[in-house]
C-alpha cells in the first residue's frame, strides 16, 4: 500500500461541487486536509445540463481545494449519480476443470465475467460489479475461495449500470481540466464508506443520502450491498414546492426551508405565522407555518415512500431484516423532523449521521453535506491498497462489503 | 371482381364529422379521398369537402336507404374506410354503424374514430351514443373512442361552451390524422393495419391519446412530455391512471435522424408508465427532411370498467343485430334504456381534481424545462401538495 497517499474526491452535485483532499495514513486511517467548494450551476437532478458552466464550477472548486490544502491535484475519484443508473443482483457460475480441483484467481475472474453476461440496454455500461459472496459447491458465505477444493463455483454480485453518454459527460468535464480520473463511484456507495460501521452493514442497514437534486440509497445486508437506487428528487424539489406553494422566490424559499422548515407531520402542529421582511424587489409577507410544514412533509414522505416501494420490488424482505435500521445523510439530512417521517414510513429506527472515524477539521467531517466526497477518498484509499499489511485486508474487506473484488466500468 | 387497391376513404358523418373533415381538408389539402355525409344541407353546402352525400331529413332509416347506393359506389375499390363522427346525435348515431356494416359487408377494413358526448349534453345523448358505440364496435375492425368528458379537463372552466366542442373536434381530428399517418407510412418500423386492429379492436377498448412535437437536443423528452400532458391521460388528477392500460401504440415520425436510442427511450418510458402487462406496438416514420420536428403520438387502450365503451353493455338493446333496430324512434327509445351509469369516466371520490390538472401543466417552477421525473405515471416534478390536491393558505401581504 502506498504510504501517506493523497486522495482527492470530487462530487459534482446539484447544489454544490466539492473537492475533498484526504491523506491516507499507513495505519489505514484517513485524515481530511481540506475541502474546496463552490455553488453548483448547470447541474439538474445530479446530471450535467450545462457543460461549460459546470466545467468552470469544477475548476473553481479545485482551485479552492488546492489553495486550502497546498496540494497540487492531478487525479481525482469522481462520484456519479442520476436517475439513469440502474442495478440488479445476478449470480455467476463456473465449473472447475477436472484436471485441477482447486479454485484459482482465474476462476474468480471467470465467475465475475459470467455474472456480467446479461443483456444491458445498448446505450448502458457497467459501473460496478460488487461482490456479495461466493458459493463453493453449494456452501454459502465463503469469504476467500482461493485454493479451496471445488467443482462448481458460484458468486453473487450487485451490478450497477448506467447510460454511457451521461457518465461520459461527467468524465469529459473533469478531463477537460487536464485531470486524471482514477475511477467513477456510485454516490451512495461512496457515502456508505464513511457514514456507517461494519457492524451496521452486518446487521442490515439502509443508507439514504438526500442531496439537492437526487436521493441516493443503498441497502447492506449481511455485510454486502444488496440494493442500490437513485431518485431524481432532493432538497431542490422541496425548495421548489415551497416557492410554488407559498409564492416565494427560490432564494427566499431556500432560506425559509433552512431556517423555519420542518418535515414533521403538520397534524397537531401549533401553527402560527412566519414574517418575511421586505427586500428590494420583494414585498414582505406572512406565511402560514402549517402550510410550509405541509409542503415539506408531503414531499419528504413521498421520497421515503418511493424508496420503500422500490425496496419492496428490488430487495424483497430486506426492510424486515435491517437490524441497524435506516441511516440518513446528505445535505438535506439536516431538515428538522426528517427522521420522524422516515421512522413512520420504514417502521424502524432512524439515525441522522455524518462521516465517522475520520481525522481532520471536525466542521468538515461532521457535516453530512460532504459525506459523499469524503467517502470517495476512503473508497480510494481502500481500492489503492495493493500490499496490505497483515490483518488489513480483512479490515477493508469487512469495511467495504467485499467490493474490492469488483471491476468497475 | 376487381382487385382492391390499398386505398382509403375517410368519411365524416353528421355535423361533428363534417367539421372534423373540414379541418382535415384545410390542414392537409393533399388528402383527396374525403366524403361527408350529413342531413344538414347548410352544413354540407359550406363544407370544404367536395364529395358530399346529403341524407334526406326525417327518419334515419329512410335516410340511410336513400344514400345506400351512392355510398356503395363511393367505397368501390377502397380497401380501408375510416369513419369519423361525434356520437349522440340522431344522424351519426344511426348512420355510422349502418355505413360501417355496409363497408364491412363489402370486405373492407373499417376503422372508426368517434367522440362520446359531454355529460352536460344530457343523458339521452349519452345513452344513444353508448348504444351506437356498442353496435359500431361489433362491426368495425377497430374503434378509437374519445370521451369528451375526459378531454374537457383541458378546457378552462370559464371557457365558452363552444370552446369545449371545438376542443373535442380537435381531439377527434388528431385521432383521425394519427390513424391515417400510421396507415400511410412506409417508415423503417411500421404500424400495420393489424396492429391498429389489435390495439383498438374489441368491445372493451376505450382510447386515450396524446401527441407532442419538439426540436432540438432534448426533442424526444419534450415531445413525450407534451404528449403525456394530454388531459385524456391525466384526467383523473394523475397519470398513473395509465397503469390499467392493456395495449398501446407509440408512433414516432419526423426527420431521418430519429435515432434508435430515442425510439428505445420512448418505448421504455411508455412501458414504465403502463406497467408490465401492457403490449406496446411501435411505429417509426423517419422520412421528413432534417430540421423538421420530431412528432410523437401515443394511444393507449384499457379494459377499464369506467370506460365509455364498457358502459354500453349495461344498456339493454331491443335488437343488437340490425342497426336500424338498435336505434328505435324517439318515442320508443326511452323505456328500453336503463341508464345505470351516467358519468363513466369519473371513479372514486369526487374530489375536485381538475384544479390539480391545470396546475400540473403549469406549475413545475424551476423544473419546467427539465427532463420530467415520471414515476408510476406521476410527474414528480409537480409539487406533491398539488398532485394530492391539498389546499394551502395564501401568504398575507
Amino acid at each position: 500500500m502506498a504510504r501517506d497517499q493523497i486522495y482527492v474526491g470530487l462530487e459534482i452535485g446539484t447544489t454544490k461541487i466539492c473537492v475533498v483532499v484526504s491523506e491516507g495514513k499507513a495505519d489505514g486511517t484517513i485524515n481530511i486536509l481540506g475541502v474546496g467548494e463552490t455553488p453548483s450551476r448547470g447541474v439538474r437532478k445530479g446530471e450535467i445540463v450545462d457543460f461549460a458552466t459546470v466545467t468552470e464550477c469544477v475548476r473553481e472548486a479545485l482551485l479552492d481545494a488546492e489553495d486550502k490544502t497546498n496540494v497540487e491535484i492531478g487525479n481525482v475519484w469522481v462520484a456519479i449519480s442520476g436517475s439513469h443508473l440502474r442495478s440488479f443482483n445476478n449470480r455467476g457460475t463456473v465449473m472447475i476443470p477436472e484436471e485441477r480441483d482447486v479454485i484459482t484467481e482465474e476462476d474468480l475472474e471467470s465467475v465475475e465475467t459470467n455474472a456480467k453476461e446479461v443483456s444491458l440496454p445498448s446505450q448502458n455500461i457497467f459501473l460496478h460489479t460488487i461482490l456479495q459472496g461466493y458459493h463453493v459447491d453449494g456452501r454459502r458465505d465463503v469469504i476467500d475461495p482461493i485454493r479451496m477444493e471445488c467443482r462448481v463455483l458460484e458468486a453473487d454480485y450487485h451490478i450497477v449500470h448506467g447510460i454511457q453518454t451521461r457518465i461520459n459527460n461527467t468524465l469529459r468535464c473533469v478531463e477537460s481540466l487536464k485531470l486524471g480520473i482514477e475511477d467513477v463511484v456510485l454516490s451512495s456507495l461512496a457515502s456508505a464508506q464513511v457514514v456507517i460501521t461494519q457492524q451496521q452493514k452486518d446487521l442490515g442497514v439502509l443508507v439514504i443520502d438526500i442531496g439537492g437534486g437526487t436521493t441516493d440509497y443503498l441497502v447492506y445486508l449481511d455485510g454486502a450491498v444488496r440494493h442500490t437506487g437513485v431518485l431524481p428528487l432532493g432538497g431542490d424539489h422541496i425548495t421548489n414546492d415551497i416557492s410554488i406553494g407559498l409564492k416565494l422566490p427560490m432564494q427566499r424559499a431556500e432560506l425559509i426551508k433552512i431556517q423555519e422548515g420542518s418535515a414533521d407531520d403538520p397534524i397537531g402542529s401549533q401553527g402560527g405565522f412566519i414574517t418575511i421582511k421586505n427586500d428590494p424587489g420583494f414585498l414582505g409577507c406572512e406565511i402560514d407555518r402549517i402550510s410550509l410544514q405541509t409542503i415539506i412533509h408531503l414531499r419528504v414522505r413521498e421520497i421515503f415512500e418511493l424508496i420503500r416501494r422500490d425496496m419492496d420490488a428490488g430487495a424483497e424482505g430486506a426492510l424486515g431484516l435491517m437490524g441497524a435500521g435506516v441511516v440518513i445523510t446528505g445535505g438535506s439530512a439536516g431538515l428538522r423532523g426528517i427522521a420522524s417521517v422516515a421512522e413512520d414510513v420504514f417502521g424502524t429506527s432512524v439515525e441522522l449521521t455524518k462521516s465517522r472515524e475520520i481525522g481532520g477539521a471536525t466542521q468538515i467531517f461532521e457535516n453530512p453535506r460532504f459525506s459523499t466526497a469524503i467517502g470517495l477518498t476512503k473508497y480510494a484509499m481502500a481500492v489503492s491498497a495493493n500490499t496490505p499489511e497483515p490483518g488489513f485486508l480483512e479490515k477493508i474487506t469487512d469495511g467495504l462489503g467485499g467490493i474490492f473484488k469488483r471491476s468497475s466500468r | 371482381m376487381s382487385m382492391k387497391t390499398n386505398t382509403q376513404l375517410i368519411v365524416g358523418v353528421g355535423n361533428s364529422g363534417t367539421t372534423v373533415l373540414d379541418r382535415l381538408a384545410a390542414e392537409h389539402p393533399g388528402i383527396r379521398s374525403l366524403l361527408v355525409v350529413n342531413n344538414d344541407s347548410e352544413s354540407l353546402a359550406s363544407s370544404l369537402v367536395s364529395d358530399r352525400l346529403n341524407v334526406p331529413e326525417g327518419d334515419p332509416g329512410d335516410g340511410f336507404r336513400a344514400i345506400d347506393p351512392e355510398f356503395c359506389k363511393r367505397i368501390e375499390g377502397v380497401s380501408v374506410v375510416l369513419l369519423c363522427a361525434g356520437l349522440g346525435g340522431a344522424t351519426a348515431s344511426f348512420l355510422l354503424p349502418a355505413l360501417a356494416t355496409l363497408a364491412k359487408a363489402s370486405g373492407m377494413t373499417v376503422l372508426a374514430s368517434v367522440g362520446m358526448p359531454f355529460a352536460f349534453e344530457g343523458r339521452q345523448k349519452r345513452d344513444l351514443a353508448a348504444v351506437a358505440l356498442k353496435k359500431l364496435q361489433s362491426v368495425c375492425d377497430a374503434v378509437s373512442v374519445i370521451d369528451n368528458d375526459l378531454f374537457s379537463g383541458g378546457v378552462p372552466s370559464t371557457a365558452p361552451v363552444g370552446e369545449a366542442f371545438k376542443m373535442a373536434d380537435i381531439a377527434l381530428l388528431a385521432s383521425l390524422t394519427s390513424l391515417l399517418g400510421m396507415l400511410s407510412t412506409s417508415g423503417p418500423v411500421r404500424i400495420t393495419r393489424s396492429d391498429i386492429v389489435s390495439v383498438l379492436g374489441g368491445h372493451a377498448a376505450s382510447s386515450r391519446f396524446g401527441f407532442g412535437s419538439a426540436m432540438g437536443s432534448n426533442r424526444l423528452h419534450e415531445a413525450l412530455e407534451a404528449a403525456l400532458k394530454s388531459p385524456l391521460f391525466s384526467a383523473q388528477g394523475k397519470t398513473n391512471a395509465l397503469r390499467d392500460t392493456t395495449k398501446a401504440i407509440l408512433f414516432l415520425s419526423g426527420p431521418s435522424d430519429v435515432s434508435f436510442a430515442e425510439v428505445q427511450l420512448a418505448v421504455a418510458e411508455i412501458e414504465r408508465l403502463t406497467g408490465e402487462g401492457c403490449q406496446v406496438k411501435v411505429g417509426v416514420a423517419a422520412e421528413a427532411p432534417l430540421g423538421t420536428p420530431l412528432k410523437l403520438f401515443v394511444m393507449m387502450t384499457s379494459a377499464s370498467a369506467s370506460s365509455p365503451a364498457s358502459v354500453a353493455p349495461t344498456l339493454e338493446l331491443q335488437n343488437s343485430v340490425e342497426p336500424v333496430a338498435a336505434i328505435p324512434s324517439k318515442k320508443q327509445e326511452q323505456p328500453t334504456l336503463k341508464p345505470k351509469v351516467v358519468k363513466p369516466a369519473v371513479k372514486g371520490p369526487t374530489k375536485p381534481t381538475q384544479g390539480v390538472l391545470e396546475l400540473d401543466a403549469i406549475f413545475k417552477g424551476r423544473f419546467d424545462k427539465s427532463e420530467p421525473t415520471i414515476v408510476e405515471g406521476e410527474d414528480l416534478d409537480v409539487p406533491t401538495f398539488l398532485r394530492k390536491g391539498i389546499k394551502l393558505s395564501s401568504p398575507k401581504k
